[in-house]
């Protein structure tokens, strides 16, 4: 039951820290700044896109190890 | 201690500082309500009163400790670090309406974590996000109150009561269900 | 309980929720798009971030639903319902966060644009600040969750806040915006609701976008309820 109170304390700093980033990231010119500006920012769009994939992937696999695990018991 | 720190602050810094102390008393004075009743002593309560008459109690009287509460500190921050209000009689009323929101909200919280059998530390997580468009609301209609040139929208005014009343009638509705044990 | 049971074992919603999202995908790339000078194709994003603050607030709302149901009928099953919605809403919240940082970055943030002055100016947005109270608000739901050890008491005490925080919500939201200076779309009000340059092309794309999405969403959600019923049987 403590685990949900850990990831609490540990997503707010990390949400922060993703943002910070995001800024200051664009902020130094690089080749993947030229690359994501190109033929009108789509690659912004693929950047969300994969995101979102990604990130309901994770936590379907986690959905998944909880349920086998829940199976063994 | 806070003079010590810094002596007469710009308007916009003692308006942000007041809130946050008066959110600060807010939450010590209105903590102790429930979290200091004792099992036998709301068993008893409960056998004499209903529910919903004791919450409307609680409130009121968490209310008339905040007003005394706001008033002070309003004198204290006077005293120790000068009083930039330009317009008085429409902060004064600002403080108490302040006041009465932020104990409102706070003695329904202090039901839930008493009932949870909690310190005050899970009131705070659990009203934080409560508690900060109305003290952005309430920075916002008090700065007007340090310059003579901005208007006090009266629309505001009336949002900030209306709030107020909705918290109550929740209070009154939610309230028997915390109440059963 | 019967009829709440039903819907998650039939699949047609689920089909649907599948067919509208390849729509909103090949639609949503191939489409028409209006061309604004700061977003340019990024305003195909509407289609992804904005959804998902959409399907976000509309699982928090299927979790108040059932926290009501629960304190009318004392049933613990709308109890792990109500608690599993608030949880996927949370990771739907986390992503739209995660996608708006990229958003953002390349566009209110890009050093080109000159209205980009510092991050604290971005993190006084209005739209930021409701949906960080909202996101605040389910983590301490959830926080309440875990102080309380006996099951009833900790499912009408959480019913309890998750209506009393919903309520509070939704004037924040409402308030905020009409406060502080907002780079966001839709000054007033709802976001892409009344998008004053969103047009009827992309229109047909959005809402069926935020449909698939929710479905989507809601798909996850209910095999966790399952996972929980289940769990719950175990126990007794």
């Amino acid at each position: 039951m403590k685990k949900f109170t850990r990831t609490f304390f540990f997503v707010i700093p990390l949400l922060l820290c993703i943002g910070q980033l995001a800024a200051q990231g664009v902020k130094n010119e690089s080749a993947i700044g030229e690359t994501m500006r190109s033929s009108g920012r789509i690659y912004v769009v693929i950047a969300v896109m994969l995101t979102i994939l990604a990130g309901l992937v994770i936590y379907l696999v986690r959905l998944d190890r909880r349920m086998t695990k829940l199976e063994k018991e | 201690m806070l003079f010590l720190g810094i002596e007469e602050p710009e308007e916009k810094v003692w308006n942000g500082l007041f809130w946050v102390i008066q959110l600060f008393i807010c939450i010590n004075a209105v903590a102790k309500s429930f979290l200091q009743e004792s099992r036998g002593r709301m068993l008893y309560f409960y056998s004499i009163a209903s529910p919903a008459s004791f919450v409307l109690a609680k409130l009121l009287f968490n209310t008339l400790l905040m007003l005394v509460m706001s008033l002070l500190s309003l004198l204290l921050f006077t005293l120790f670090l000068g009083n930039p209000v330009v317009r008085t009689g429409p902060f004064i009323g600002l403080v108490l309406l302040g006041g009465w929101s932020l104990s409102l909200i706070f003695t329904f919280l202090a039901a839930i974590a008493a009932r949870a059998q909690q310190n005050a530390a899970i009131m705070a997580v659990l009203g934080f996000p409560l508690i900060v468009p109305q003290l952005i609301l309430l920075m916002k209609i008090s700065n007007a109150t340090f310059n003579p040139l901005l208007t006090i929208h009266a629309s505001n005014m009336l949002l900030l009561a209306a709030l107020d009343i909705m918290v109550i009638l929740l209070a009154v509705i939610l309230f028997p269900f915390l109440w059963k044990d | 309980m019967s009829k709440t049971k039903n819907y998650m074992y039939k699949s047609w919603w689920k089909i649907l929720g599948v067919v509208l999202l390849v729509y909103t995908f090949v639609a949503g790339l191939l489409g028409k798009v209006p061309n604004l000078p700061a977003l340019e194709e990024t305003v195909r994003n509407l289609y992804f971030h904005v959804c998902m603050w959409f399907a976000m607030m509309i699982l928090f709302t299927i979790s108040v639903i059932n926290g009501i149901k629960y304190l009318r009928t004392f049933d613990i099953r709308y109890d792990i319902i109500s608690r599993q919605y608030a949880t996927t809403g949370i990771v739907l919240g986390l992503l739209g966060y995660a996608t708006g940082a990229i958003w953002m970055s390349y566009t209110w943030a890009d050093p080109n644009n000159p209205a980009f002055q510092s991050f604290g100016a971005l993190a006084r947005e209005p739209k930021l600040i409701g949906t960080a109270i909202a996101l605040l608000i389910y983590f301490a739901y959830l926080v309440l969750r875990d102080s309380i050890a006996d099951m009833d008491k900790r499912a009408r005490i959480s019913a309890v806040y998750n209506i009393f925080a919903y309520a509070m919500l939704f004037p924040s939201i409402w308030i905020v915006p009409r406060l502080l200076p907002s780079l966001h779309p839709g000054q007033e009000g709802n976001p892409a609701m009344n998008f004053k340059d969103i047009d009827a092309s992309m229109r047909i794309v959005f809402y069926p976008a935020v449909i698939g999405w929710t479905l989507l969403a809601v798909w996850i959600t209910t095999i966790k309820i399952r996972i929980g019923l289940l769990k719950e049987k175990k126990w007794q």
